[in-house]
């Protein structure tokens, strides 16, 4: 048992008695874990409302070494989430945000980068201007975090490189472009509009800084997750419970 | 742990109710053995009594066919109250939300308990809520204002939001509880004096 001290993101929560609840918290330092906070139901507890869902705290908690829950001992708000413009896409992307930490990440496996990502994806969203490059960018992140971010940069059939405005389509099946030689109809595959191949690979790169400064048009966002979103569903197996609420 | 049922000394009988007392919220084992021994050797009819009241409530208890609140008949003490304003709705994630909000003694209108709040990632979305219910009530009682005084966390809020743009095009003033109870709390928790002064400083949504 040691008592650890680290930022964190509320990511999962469910009551588990009268006071207490269990709560899953994406950390900077250690990764994705779940504690159980006593007293959390309470209106003046040791957490003083801090946990709500994607609210952004300092905690400490005591970390066990057997697999029962670690324990939350303290946690001090530091940004709740609260998408300013009335807008249920930012506060769905938000869910989103949360349910594809907890998805694809595992316990004790840190990844600050994410950490730092989400957050920043997160003041995004609740600045509320465009939600779904947000979650484009997010969607992104995670491929690049968990090491399988489609290769962007050549043909997946030939290896000829990308070049910017060239006609492209994206292989489904295996996570790849395909240049305008080898689109073959017997490969699931669909149309990338000229300019967008850039865009994507300019997101790709990383610095969420400057992608976030980056004017993507509605319909190349959308283009671009019909690459991201079918390789998600693909390494988690399943289709993510928000996909219904952000279309 | 053992098992009160087979080991307990005074017998399996004796053991079955600790097991089932200590199952309910905020008892613990020694509590439900305290319980267990004063059931056993209070006057037999005080104690059949707790029976029978358990037994009544399960029976008798239902949601009210308009508010959803809890009640013993078809429509609510509150809803069939002559003297509550039928034109005003405070809509509520829970029943135990009514119990607290009438301790309150403010509000003079009608509720709606929405039966939880919409929560994606745990599966319960707008159409697991009494929405379509509340739509028609909007329309049918001509209701002039909808108080939201759903818990203020992200998923309460959230759920307030999804509500007030179903009902954008309703001829309704939609307002919510004052900023009084702290964000990420509920308001079961909340006490009586805070819960009066949230709704009479109420604002616009
Ligand atoms: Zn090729
Ligand atoms: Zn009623």
């Amino acid at each position: 048992m040691s008592t650890e001290s680290t930022e964190a993101i509320v990511i999962r929560q469910a009551d588990f008695s009268e006071t207490s609840r269990v709560v899953t918290l994406f950390t900077r330092d250690f990764g994705k874990i779940a504690t159980i906070a006593k007293g959390a139901r309470r209106l003046r507890g040791p957490f003083e409302g801090a946990l709500d869902l994607l609210a952004q705290c300092q905690i400490v908690f005591i970390r066990k070494t057997s697999n029962s829950l670690d324990i939350l001992t303290e946690a001090r708000l530091t940004a709740r989430f609260r998408p300013e413009a009335r807008s249920l896409h930012s506060l769905y992307g938000g869910y989103y945000i949360a349910e594809l930490l907890d998805g694809f990440t595992e316990p004790y496996d840190p990844h600050p980068n994410l950490f730092q990502e989400a957050s920043l994806m997160l003041r995004m969203l609740e600045a509320g201007d465009r939600p779904l490059q947000a979650v484009l960018q997010f969607e992104l992140t995670i491929l690049r975090e968990i090491g399988q971010m489609p290769v962007f940069d050549s043909c997946a059939a030939c290896g000829r490189p990308v070049e910017n405005n060239g006609s492209f389509s994206y292989w489904v099946s295996q996570s790849g472009l395909l240049c305008r030689n080898c689109q073959k109809e017997e490969f699931s595959h669909h149309q990338i509009p000229a300019g967008t191949v850039e865009v994507l690979r300019r997101l790709a790169e990383g610095d969420s800084e400057t992608a976030s400064r980056l004017a993507i048009s509605p319909a190349q966002i959308s283009s671009l997750r019909r690459i991201t979103v079918p390789a998600l569903i693909d390494i988690l197996g399943r289709r993510p419970k928000m996909l219904r609420y952000l279309g | 742990m053992t098992n009160d049922a087979d080991t307990h000394p005074y017998g399996a009988a004796v053991g079955t109710l600790i097991q089932r007392l200590s199952g309910l919220p905020g008892i613990g084992r020694k509590t439900a053995e305290r319980l267990a021994n004063h059931l056993v050797s209070c006057r037999e009819p005080d104690a059949l009594a707790l029976a029978e009241a358990i037994r009544s409530v399960r029976t008798n208890v239902r949601r009210c066919r308009s508010c959803f609140n809890l009640t013993e008949s078809e429509i609510c003490r509150i809803c069939s109250d002559p003297r509550r304003n039928r034109h005003q709705i405070c809509i509520v994630e829970q029943p135990r939300d009514v119990v607290s909000l009438e301790a309150a003694g403010v509000f003079q209108g009608l509720y709606h308990v929405l039966g939880g709040r919409i929560s994606p990632l745990e599966g319960v979305g707008p159409e697991d809520l009494t929405l379509d219910a509340l739509v028609r009530r909007v329309r049918q009682d001509e209701v002039t204002e909808i108080l939201m005084a759903t818990n203020p966390t992200l998923e309460g809020d959230g759920t307030a939001l999804f509500i007030s743009n179903l009902l954008e095009n309703e001829p309704v003033q939609i307002t919510r509880l004052a900023r009084g109870i702290a964000s990420g709390s509920v308001l079961e928790f909340a006490n009586r004096e805070m819960l009066a002064d949230a709704i009479r400083g109420r604002q616009n949504f």
